[in-house]
């Protein structure tokens, strides 16, 4: 009999990386069932797109530069889905298919892998689709259909564009919640993206701290700025970027402190850019784009006293 | 009732009652084999010198290993019988350890310590070197002696005595089971430490998991001078020296520092009884109550004489379930593996337990996904992840100034990594390679 020797501990924990992306998954499957309902079967495509082309993407790198394929890890699709949601169900195939790959090879694989891009790769794809086809980018088609309870003010019809997805101020607030609204796949469903926040809550995936702070911030500061808190969080992607996005385990910062901070400084360019670019729908792109780039910053300047540490030195 | 804790921890196998469900329930068992292989290094600090020889007959109680230093302890045969060797036998350190092993006669003629009589009434001054020349060291697993621990050095003062009877280990039950059998024996092995070190307050910490042992705890130290019982919380590392002392005390122990830094002394409570049985009856540390389980038949908690093999005390709990995948002393968290089934149990195995070959199949390691899990978790609040990172780049002195030496070991960063990063493995060859370093 010969037997492993190993150093402890020597059963670990059920929970995986991949248990932890499928989780994400679930709880993305809301926003993403709701916005196939309300833009068609258009919506759907552009999702499909989006993932497989992550997916292969990933799968095609790792093969060429003869990496362990690693797509089982299923943080591709979670990538991918991302992606398709932050688009408008408008948006052409390609349009998804190259973003997607931007985001697997540019953002996530360049840099090493999984674990080790400082962006999202969804948002940073995002930033720089709408940068090289911004027309494509805002074509906003209005839902198909509508959710359920409907005031009089849901905007519906087949194929209308609409320039800008901040919608108009007379909108009532149970339609921005329910998603009767123009807007990119994924955002528009608020009662969708909170299912998902409590399934990844339930599921301790998250914390609720870094989405409770971004928002919250964003209410404050619209708030003082003389706007309406509700319609500032109801709009645009600001749930879904702060349920979804800025949560990103490998973009923000390690310590709670620092990821408290990091979500309301997210929160706060947010406002900024809301209120200097005259309602610029993509304020929360760039806002969470520009806190990963802060993270290692943060990551160095919060340091936590090690157990012991202080009376060492006394 | 307030309970008592630190900050950080985990909660290992949550799901399986902490792989103790099959044992906390099962009686101590005396088993007796007919061979023990006891090594001379069982405690920490310099091993045994052996002092008997082949085929010479040796009573029970005997010293066969003679201490070496003002630390060592002896060692003493835990059978009576002949001995068949004096050599190197592999157990669980990397190189094979120095062994006396004896042939049981069965007839237990005692050679026993002189005993100091009642707790209460023993001199004081008597009681540690009693302690050292019983061979008792830390059974919690670590096998430092004891006496070393409480004899404290020049210009350190101690106001706390803690029984350590967290067990928070996982799949280990042989606390819980002697705090429920002997509590008596263990409030006098405390006792006697707090007489013989003039200390005025001793506690005795257990996981609010055992209300039973809290319950056996808190009537036999009834009326006992200064003795008493704290309720913790369930949480791994519960039981590590310096969350217990936070615990209890609500003082951190200094980074580098011992217990005493923080005027506590920590003793298992295994050690306690076994303080208790030298004191009163005069014995030495010749058995110890150890958990059998995991992938055997008949989990069990038996009373073991120092130096049985594995395998008897396996066959013992019904044998192999099925064949075994890796087989380690202690818990799951922190146990040592064994190389087969051939190694002895010593003073401080605690634990025996055995996996299939598909509970030992090491899962596959994938990068980091910053998570956060294990800096969440750390007890020692210092930055696995990181010092992981900082380990394969060889930035051993940036570890060092991330307080990589404050890491406990308990495990729990590798235990909760969804990437199944092996953090443990990588600290502790950081501290050892720093450790080296400053030898040269
Ligand atoms: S770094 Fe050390 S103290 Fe912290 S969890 Fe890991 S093993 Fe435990
Ligand atoms: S638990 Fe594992 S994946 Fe998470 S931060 Fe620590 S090392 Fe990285």
């Amino acid at each position: 009999m010969t037997l492993p020797l190993s150093t402890g501990p020597h059963i670990l924990g059920k929970r995986t990386t991949r248990g932890i992306m499928l989780d994400v998954l679930i709880a993305l499957t809301p926003a993403a069932a709701a916005g196939v309902y309300l833009f068609g079967v258009r919506a759907a495509w552009v999702l499909g797109v989006a993932v497989a082309s992550a997916v292969a993407t990933e799968a095609l790198w790792q093969r060429l530069s003869h990496r362990p394929l690693q797509v089982g890890d299923l943080s591709a699709v979670v990538t991918g889905l991302l992606l398709g949601l932050n688009l408008p169900s408008s948006a052409p195939l390609w349009l998804a298919a190259v973003g997607s790959a931007f985001a697997i090879v540019v953002v996530k694989q360049l840099f090493g892998g999984i674990g080790h891009n400082f962006l999202n790769p969804a948002l940073a794809a995002r930033a720089v689709l709408l940068t090289s086809w911004p027309a494509r980018m805002t074509t906003f088609f209005l839902p198909e259909r509508t959710l359920l309870p409907v005031a009089s003010t849901a905007m519906v019809g087949d194929a209308v564009t609409s320039a800008t997805p901040l919608v108009k101020s007379g909108t009532a607030m149970i339609d921005l919640f329910w998603g009767n609204i123009p807007g990119t796949i994924g955002e528009v469903c608020k009662a969708a993206i909170l299912i998902g926040f409590i399934y990844l809550l339930v599921r301790n995936v998250i914390g609720p701290h870094i989405p409770v702070l971004f928002v919250g911030t964003v209410a404050l500061m619209t708030w003082l700025l003389g706007g309406d808190p509700l319609t500032a969080i109801l709009s645009g992607g600001v749930l879904l970027g702060a349920v979804f996005m800025a949560t990103d385990y490998v973009t923000n910062p390690m310590l709670i402190v620092s990821q408290c901070l990091f979500a309301a400084l997210c929160g706060v360019i947010v406002v900024v850019i809301r209120q200097s670019a005259g309602g610029y729908p993509e304020g929360v792109t760039y806002a969470i784009l520009l806190m990963n780039v802060l993270t290692p910053l943060l990551d160095k300047l919060f340091k936590r006293r090690a157990y012991g540490e202080v009376k060492q030195r006394a | 009732m307030k309970k008592l804790s630190f900050r950080g921890g985990i909660h290992p196998l949550a799901k399986r009652h902490e792989g103790k469900a099959e044992t906390s329930g099962k009686p101590i068992r005396d088993f007796v084999a007919e061979c023990v292989c006891i090594p001379m290094d069982m405690h920490m600090g310099p091993p045994c010198k052996p002092c008997v020889q082949q085929g010479e007959h040796v009573k029970l109680g005997q010293v066969i290993g003679e201490a070496v230093g003002r630390f060592g302890i002896p060692a003493h045969a835990s059978v009576s019988g002949v001995v068949t060797a004096v050599g190197p036998v592999q157990q669980l350190r990397a190189q094979p350890s120095l062994c006396v092993t004896i042939r049981n006669d069965f007839k237990d003629e005692l050679a026993a310590l002189e005993a100091l009589g009642d707790v209460e009434s023993a001199p004081k001054h008597r009681i540690i070197p009693a302690i050292q020349a019983a061979g008792i060291c830390g059974m919690g697993g670590a096998g430092f002696p004891t006496h070393a621990k409480l004899r404290l050095p020049e210009g350190k003062a101690v106001d706390t005595i803690i029984l350590n009877g967290a067990e928070c280990e996982t799949f280990l039950t042989c606390d819980h089971r002697l705090m429920l059998e002997s509590p008596g024996r263990i409030v006098d092995g405390l006792r006697a430490v707090m007489r013989a070190m003039g200390v005025a307050r001793g506690v005795i910490a257990i996981e609010d998991n055992k209300p039973d042992a809290i319950e056996s705890m808190r009537r036999a130290a009834q009326g006992r001078d200064g003795v008493e019982v704290a309720v913790l919380k369930t949480k791994y590392p519960q039981g590590g020296e310096k969350q217990l002392v936070t615990a209890v005390t609500g003082r951190e122990v200094p980074g580098g520092g011992l217990p005493m830094d923080a005027r506590a002394v920590v003793i298992n409570v295994g050690t306690a009884a076994a303080i208790a049985d030298t004191v009163i009856e005069g014995k030495p540390l010749i058995s110890r109550v150890t958990t059998v389980t995991g992938a055997v038949k008949d989990p069990s908690n038996l009373r073991l004489r120092v130096g049985t093999a594995f395998a008897d005390a396996i066959k013992s709990a019904g044998g192999y379930r099925e064949a075994p995948g890796k087989i380690f002393a202690g818990g799951s968290m922190t146990g040592t593996c064994a190389p087969d089934d051939s190694v002895s149990a010593t003073k401080g195995t605690n634990g025996i337990v055995t996996l299939t070959e598909r509970e030992a199949d090491a899962a596959r390691e994938i990068q980091c996904i910053r998570c956060g899990r294990c800096v969440m978790i750390c007890p020692a609040r210092i930055m696995p992840y990181r010092l992981m990172e900082l380990y394969e780049r060889g930035e051993l002195n940036t570890a060092k100034q991330e307080h990589v030496k404050d890491c406990i070991q308990c495990g729990s960063c590798s235990y909760v990594c969804p990437s199944k990063r092996r953090l443990l493995p990588s600290i502790k060859s950081a501290i050892e390679q720093l450790a080296r370093r400053r030898n040269r």
